[in-house]
């Protein structure tokens, strides 16, 4: 029975300390994103051997929440995460000491046709204010898709106050639609084709064609003091998603085979929508429009210093 | 009919009405899938070897977590169990933290221990301490007083006691306890790694359903009732063999 205990309580030791992160050595570093193709420069740098020529070993995490992100990065588990622009500021707003290191995917033509609003069959919608007393799916409260559907009925001239929101994640999206669960839901590709395939609703409103922004969607952040102790790696790392986001840009064939690998997404899936376009340069002004409206969504308590959030 | 074979009759009944559902209506959903795909799933995973990785890490932290728990909960239960004065003091802190999710733990937990076994073996431990302390407490209440006589008469010590009259009296209704934790164990392992921990089958679950892989995310559902089933299997086998005729009075009563 003794020899038990002992075996178990090796065993539980043996566990604890597999599971404690490793101490970030220079040019180890983890990199935390979610199942999207807006880290692809990150996930091409790992395929076409960019990071190593750098001399980084880098592993990519796939993360299943985006507003996971800043806790995983404080936490060491990844030095460095993909948030999107809105955690990003919301993370740094409520206190933590987050920097932006480098670009990674823009809003542009491409990504910006590939959003809509998707309403489900039975429910027509001529006008932005038809959106009003409606049931309408946003991937996350207070995410991207939300922010800027509320932007754009704004930009209507449409109380978003008078829409009703409800939390709907992407691969959940069809099946809700199709009950009946929500009228509309705010979505992007490869899921537009599928559900208008599959003949459960028609698109609503191309609202981010229409609000044609440029700015940041996902940008590469990590905590200040990480960056700041760690400016070689630093600069070997924007190096290779500088080249990364070329190789996105120019061969989306090489961009596809990376993100249906990290994702584990079947590729036809990948295939079925361009990748946003990365952009591995960040400045202040690009922020500054997200702080802008999120400001006005009154999602940001205090006031944020946009010097300080980018570390160039 | 073999007896065996009646308990089946509704499952797979089910299992093929929903699969002649599924062809009928030419299923296009995101969320389900026809249990012909699924099954076909499960076998494309049970071949590669991530599912069984998947499996090591959500076993690692379950067992270890449960351990854990069980461990602290037990010491807690027979302390509180033995000792009514310990048992008034500690019994508004208990009732106040034990209400407390330990799923609602997870953020705190991911900024202190970050990704991996740390994080999900503390959820875990916490989730499984209260029906420990709880059930061994009771146990312990309920120990046919004449032993605990026995024991002061034989002038006993503390330790003595506990180890020769509390644990053995105790034991069958504490393994309950114990069979209890491991499957809140095994739900709460995997609940952490759905929510936010990026390893073992929850975290798996959650990559096949971004992936759109609805047979796989729903094979990987089943191979997850499959591991509970079979810990609880296992637990309730050991149940018998270790106390026999004492575990049934348990169950009975």
């Amino acid at each position: 029975m003794n020899r038990l205990i002992a075996r178990l309580a090796t065993a539980m030791l043996l566990a604890l300390l597999l599971g404690a992160p490793q101490a970030g050595a220079q040019n180890k570093i983890q990199v935390g994103c979610t199942a999207t193709s807006d880290c692809a420069s990150a996930m091409i740098a790992v395929d076409e051997g960019l990071f190593k020529k750098q001399g980084l070993a880098v592993e990519m995490v796939l993360i299943g929440i985006n507003s996971n992100i800043p806790a995983a990065i404080l936490s060491g588990s990844v030095q460095i995460g993909g948030p999107t622009s809105t955690v990003f500021l919301q993370a740094a707003d409520g206190g933590l000491d987050l920097v932006a290191v480098a670009g990674a995917s823009v809003m542009g033509p491409t990504s910006n046709g590939n959003i809509a609003a998707f309403v489900r069959n039975g429910i027509t919608i001529k006008e932005p204010k038809d959106f009003i007393g409606k049931k309408v799916g946003a991937p996350g409260l207070g995410a991207f898709l939300h922010v800027l559907f509320v932007k754009w009925l704004v930009e209507k001239g449409v109380d978003p106050k008078k829409v009703n929101f409800i939390e709907v994640t992407f691969p959940t999206q069809m099946d809700i639609i199709k009950s009946g669960g929500v009228d509309a839901v705010l979505t992007a590709e490869p899921f537009v084709t599928r559900m208008t395939n599959a003949g459960t609703g028609t698109v609503g409103a191309r609202y981010g064609a229409e609000l044609n922004r440029s700015e940041p969607i996902i940008f590469y952040a990590a905590s200040r003091d990480w960056a700041e102790k760690n400016p070689e790696t630093l600069r070997k790392f924007r190096a290779a998603i500088a080249e990364g986001a070329t190789i996105v840009n120019e061969t989306p064939e090489k961009a596809w085979a990376a993100i249906a690998k990290f994702t584990k997404t079947p590729i036809d899936l990948v295939r079925a929508a361009p990748p946003n376009r990365s952009d591995p340069t960040l400045k202040p002004e690009q922020l500054a429009w997200w702080i802008d409206i999120m400001a006005s969504q009154k999602m940001l308590q205090g006031k944020l210093d946009l010097t300080k959030l980018i570390l160039n | 009919m073999p007896h065996w074979l009646k308990p089946l009759v509704l499952p797979v009944a089910l299992i093929v009405l929903f699969e002649a559902w599924a062809r009928a209506t030419d299923l296009q959903s995101d969320s389900l899938a026809p249990p012909s795909a699924i099954g076909r799933a499960l076998i494309e995973a049970l071949g590669s070897g991530e599912l069984w990785i998947a499996t090591r890490d959500t076993l690692a932290s379950t067992l270890a977590g449960l351990l854990i728990g069980s461990a602290i909960g037990l010491m807690l239960g027979i302390a509180l169990g033995l000792s009514s004065g310990f048992n008034r003091l500690m019994d508004v802190t208990i009732e106040a933290i034990r209400p407390i999710p330990s799923i609602a733990l997870l953020p705190i937990a991911l900024i202190a221990f970050g990704f991996g076994y740390r994080m999900e073996i503390v959820i875990v431990a916490f989730a499984c301490i209260w029906p420990m302390l709880i059930l061994s407490r009771a146990a312990i209440g309920g120990i046919e007083p004449r032993l605990l006589e026995v024991a002061r008469l034989l002038r006993l010590t503390s330790a003595d006691r506990v180890r020769k009259i509390v644990i053995p009296a105790a034991l069958p209704r504490i393994f309950v306890a114990f069979r209890l934790a491991a499957g809140i164990a095994l739900i709460v392992a995997v609940t952490c790694e759905i929510a936010i921990n990026p390893i073992g089958l929850g975290a798996s679950i959650m990559a096949a359903q971004q992936a759109l892989r609805a047979d796989l995310m729903l094979a990987y559902l089943i191979w997850i009732g499959a591991i509970g089933f079979a810990l609880n299997a296992g637990l309730l086998l050991a149940q018998n063999s270790l106390f026999g005729r004492a575990a049934l009075a348990e169950i009975a009563r």
